[in-house]
């Protein structure tokens, strides 16, 4: 493909950056502020979707920053994740907005300002085209993102807001000394698919600067024992923990890690230098490991959260076992997990508003009342266990096949393995909340594996163990209800909360029943073509 | 000519404006202060006048009185010196204006002599003019120091100058020693004269040595370092401002200029225990000023301790002698004396406003001064050195450069210094976005203060000033290859 110079790559950064001073200029007006979200939103989808059907790469040089010329380049790998994000920014800014008005949140014009930095930092991270740009976009991705993760105030966010920042800057430090090495061993830092030369010649000082990438990018991939600010950060408003944690900072994780072991080292190189079965049995251990403790978190937001961690280790799995089969279902993964998690979390979000249940010992039966909310969840759980006709299965089923065809078919047993696992965690759940009762007197209302969180005794109904709003109950809430209000699927939830749900469970299932329709399958092959030849 | 002229006026106007003010002030305090701040405006316009003239015809040199050099005091002007000049100017002009409260004779001249010595000793061609320039600007600065009255001041400026003093002393005795070995005192021909001396011969190395120590104590380099905290947490809120900005740049760049323009690299081979040393003691100050800062809760100390650790960064980039450290080691310097002036002023404009003068009484202030806030943020990021400020491109350099050198552990201390940065300056700035405290606005300074208000004006300055600051660091680290395509011709005719 061609080198283009244009300004469409620009553009994509731009359009999410000048929407934040708008939207700080406009905080006394609240419609007026959300209009300028949203308006930024299908604005960088359409530059994105533009891009993605220009004939050639689109580049759009930066010029030249302590000596190093920077630009930005829409290849396939960085379009798949730049219209990946793109397309959940829209679900995510209608869904934002139905969740803080819904919960009366203090601090809205920050938390949008902020929201469309990170998008214009990861915007950032996706089409940069050498590892100077992409880690300067990284760190102002870090920068960007703490706000949200501090967002509450409390002293709970801001400890995890300094969690976040110690160990992701802490990366960003390592991934730095990385990207030294690599600039005086190579010469040079852009991204060449299958990789720059000049790495191998010295093998100590390669297999340091691969550990250095890795592991400094790896912070933000929740790698094992990197992660434990992920769950930390679950304290911040769900749709920063499903946009951000869940798409767009730890897939620049991910990403990052793709990157440097595909486009600066290479599947060649990174074999000779022998680094690439650590960094996969690294995430081999993750994968399983994060899926057994999750199995024990009963407030379901950490729940997700170690899911995530385990689900960005298939991708990375996939990325170290250098085979194309294997890539190209880590990229199919990056789509697919994101589609999914977004809509756990979007259902996770939803029944907090409407219900104040944060707990899943607490959503026994919450079926009857949010039926739509909890179908569309079930349907996002079967697709991360990896059940057909869901995105989760197409990007699993390559994973796995990768994996056999590789030199370590061990591996796969790694991705049953945690698949189990998840199976184990999502069904009670989902079959809780369908045939469960609220008041837990059945075995099928009760989960297995995660024990209940304490409550407090007496029966102060919903408000009381959760510490959320329950919906008018007659009787001033004293009697601990027996079930939950029957509600139609039309009037369970206010539409800006449902209707994004729906959306991003319907796109995880068209991306599983027709994979080509969206143009993610063929920019992943596309990818695939380049690195591998 | 006229070129040269300019630099020779660049010393004499402050220097001899500096008179008028002492006269002046009893009568009309007011006119005395526009008068300085007229003169600081000049200062800043012939400092852009002569960087125009370095940069588009070259090197300035000039004689003074016709002497020749050799026996004489030549002032001289590159691309460096130019830059410096025209920060020295900024600097003066910046600090000043922040802070409108001071308006009596004494303190207006000597802030006029602070800045001509300043200057003196960036342009200065002779090592023993270096050392009279060096000590004008230091008595000035002992004496603003004190300004502030009241004990800790006293005792801060007396500190400031037995140390300073002693400092000043040692790089005497060393161009004495440079002297005796050479017969002459001009940069330009101490150089060579120098290595005909023989670079290893004792009483060279004992001349480096000691004019080392010296500077390096008027750079604090741990563990001479002591004063620092003191002195910018005890003076006026200006002064501290100028004294972090210049105060040590001056001597930083003094510092570059005897080791590369006097005795050249060719030392460094010839003694590389020196270099290593040097490196040491560097890489010391990094560490210690970062582990300092962690625990002390007064801002300005905070700030000061700070500067340690910058300061050893740039030390660092002199002693790796590559061609990108030096570079790196410039841009530090450069980078570090715009975001310490702005967060100095910003600590003053605060304390005034709020009385907030500890990390902790800083809880929350963003919400109530939210320009002050991000400002405080962006100079605090280019402190740590994130992209896309100064701070960042000059780590950069330096990192690069040290790998380039296969110096490890100066890379792996320039990379790390960026986490003992970040400890110290995220607490503060956490602390002034989300700390609780600050949203009652009954709340006012703790202390009235002691000398006639100006009506709230002054912080509008103050403020201002913080902005263009704030502004600079992200511009600058955009700018960063221009900036360092600027230095070039002088970091190759060096190496």
């Amino acid at each position: 493909m061609t080198d283009v110079t244009s300004l469409l790559p620009l553009a994509a950064v731009l359009v999410p950056a000048l929407a934040v001073p708008l939207i700080l200029a406009s905080g006394a007006r609240p419609n007026l502020r959300e209009a300028w979200t949203l308006l930024a939103a299908v604005g960088t989808l359409a530059v994105v979707a533009v891009t993605v059907r220009s004939p050639g790469t689109q580049v759009t040089p930066l010029g030249s920053f302590a000596g190093v010329d920077l630009a930005l380049r829409a290849d396939a790998a960085g379009l798949l994740f730049a219209l990946l994000a793109a397309t959940l920014w829209v679900a995510t800014s209608v869904y934002s907005v139905g969740y803080t008005r819904g919960l009366g949140e203090s601090g809205q014009t920050r938390y949008f300002a902020a929201f469309a930095a990170s998008i214009a930092a990861t915007m950032g991270v996706a089409l940069a085209a050498d590892l100077l740009t992409l880690f300067v976009f990284y760190e102002l991705l870090t920068l960007a993102t703490y706000p949200l993760v501090a967002h509450a105030g409390t002293e709970t966010a801001r400890s995890a807001g300094r969690t976040y920042l110690a160990y992701t800057l802490g990366g960003g430090v390592l991934a730095f000394g990385g990207i030294l090495l690599v600039g005086v061993l190579a010469g040079s830092l852009g991204f060449v698919p299958g990789g720059v030369s000049g790495l191998t010649a010295d093998p100590t000082l390669g297999r340091a600067a691969f550990g250095l990438l890795v592991v400094g990018f790896g912070v933000k991939a929740a790698v094992v024992p990197l992660h434990a600010w992920l769950p930390a950060a679950m304290v911040a408003p769900t749709p920063v923990s499903g946009l951000l944690h869940a798409v767009a900072v730890v897939k620049s994780g991910a990403f990052a890690v793709t990157r440097s072991v595909l486009y600066v080292f290479g599947p060649d190189a990174a074999s000779d230098l022998g680094v690439a079965l650590p960094l996969a049995v690294a995430a081999a251990v993750t994968m399983v490991f994060a899926a057994l403790v999750g199995l024990r978190q009963d407030e379901l937001k950490a729940g997700l959260a170690y899911s995530t961690i385990s689900q960005l280790s298939y991708i990375v799995l996939g990325v170290a076992l250098l085979t194309p089969l294997a890539a190209f279902g880590a990229l199919l993964h990056v789509v697919a997990h994101a589609f999914m998690k977004i809509t756990l979390f979007f259902a996770a979000g939803l029944v907090y508003v409407e219900t104040g249940e944060k707990y899943v010992s607490d959503m026994a039966g919450i079926g009857r009342r949010l039926p739509a909310t909890m179908t569309a969840f079930a349907i996002a759980a079967a697709g991360l266990v990896g059940f057909p006709l869901v995105a989760g299965f197409v990007s699993k089923f390559h994973l796995v096949l990768g994996a056999a065809a590789s030199p370590h078919p061990a591996f796969v047993a790694a991705f049953l393995v945690a698949g189990v696992l998840k199976l184990l965690y999502f069904w009670p759940i989902v079959y809780a909340a369908f045939f469960g009762r609220r008041d837990r007197t059945t075995p099928a209302s009760r989960h297995p594996f995660a024990p209940p969180h304490d409550r407090p005794e007496g029966g102060h109904g919903g408000a009381g163990s959760s510490g959320g709003r329950v919906p008018a109950a007659a009787d001033g809430g004293y009697l601990r209800p027996t079930a939950w209000e029957r509600r139609s699927p039309l009037a369970e939830a206010a539409p800006a909360l449902l209707v994004p749900v729906l959306f991003t469970v319907g796109m995880a299932v068209l991306l599983g029943v027709v994979p080509t329709a969206l143009p993610f399958w063929e920019l992943a092959e596309t990818a695939v073509a380049e690195v591998f030849g | 000519m006229i070129a040269g002229d300019l630099l020779a006026l660049l010393v004499a106007l402050p220097l001899l404006a500096a008179v008028v003010p002492l006269f002046l002030a009893p009568q009309s305090p007011r006119t005395a202060r526009a008068l300085t701040t007229l003169v600081l405006a000049g200062q800043v316009g012939l400092a852009a006048a002569v960087a125009w003239v370095a940069a588009t015809d070259g090197p300035i040199t000039y004689v003074v009185g016709g002497i020749p050099a050799a026996f004489g005091i030549g002032l001289f002007a590159d691309r460096l010196t130019a830059a410096m000049v025209l920060l020295v100017a900024l600097g003066g002009l910046g600090a000043f204006v922040a802070d409108r409260s001071a308006r009596d004779g004494p303190y207006l001249s000597l802030w006029l002599l602070l800045v001509a010595g300043l200057t003196g000793v960036v342009v200065t061609a002779d090592v023993f003019n270096l050392y009279v320039f060096l000590e004008i600007s230091g008595l000035a600065a002992y004496a603003l120091v004190a300004h502030a009255r009241g004990a800790d001041a006293a005792l801060a400026a007396l500190k400031y100058l037995l140390v300073g003093t002693v400092g000043a002393t040692l790089y005497l005795l060393g161009v004495g020693y440079a002297f005796v070995a050479t017969g002459t005192l001009a940069m330009a021909d101490l150089a060579p004269a120098l290595a005909a001396a023989g670079h290893d011969s004792t009483l060279v190395v004992a001349a480096f040595g000691l004019m080392a120590v010296g500077l390096g104590v008027k750079l604090a380099l741990f563990p001479l370092h002591a004063w620092k905290p003191d002195a910018y947490a005890s003076a006026p809120p200006a002064v501290a401002a100028a004294l972090a900005a210049l105060g040590s740049t001056v001597a930083a760049y003094a510092l570059l200029r005897v080791t590369y323009g006097v005795f050249t690299p060719a030392f460094f081979e010839a003694v590389p225990m020196v270099r290593t040393l040097l490196l040491a003691v560097a890489a010391v100050s990094v560490v210690a000023g970062g582990v300092l800062a962690l625990r002390e809760p007064d801002v300005r100390r905070l700030l000061a301790y700070s500067s340690v650790s910058q300061f050893g960064l740039v030390g660092l980039g002199i002693g790796l002698a590559s061609p990108t450290a030096l570079t790196g080691a410039l841009l530090a310097l450069v980078g570090h004396a715009v975001a310490k002036g702005g967060l100095f002023v910003s600590a003053g404009a605060i304390a005034r406003e709020f009385g907030a003068r500890t990390v902790g009484e800083y809880a929350g202030l963003a919400r109530r001064s939210p320009a002050h806030g991000a400002a405080v943020a962006a100079m605090a990021v280019s402190l740590v050195g994130l992209p896309p400020t100064v701070g960042f491109a000059a780590k950069w350099y330096l990192a690069l450069g040290a790998v380039e050198a296969g110096s490890w552990a100066v890379a792996a201390v320039v990379v790390l210094s960026t986490l003992l940065s970040l400890a110290y300056a995220g607490r503060l700035v956490e602390r002034l976005y989300l700390g609780e405290g600050g949203s009652d606005p009954t709340r006012g300074p703790a202390d009235p203060p002691t000398v006639a208000t100006d009506g709230g004006r002054g912080d509008r300055w103050a403020l201002a000033v913080v902005l263009v600051a704030a502004a600079l660091v992200v511009a600058l680290g955009l700018a960063s290859t221009a900036l360092a395509d600027w230095f070039a011709p002088v970091v190759e005719g060096w190496l």
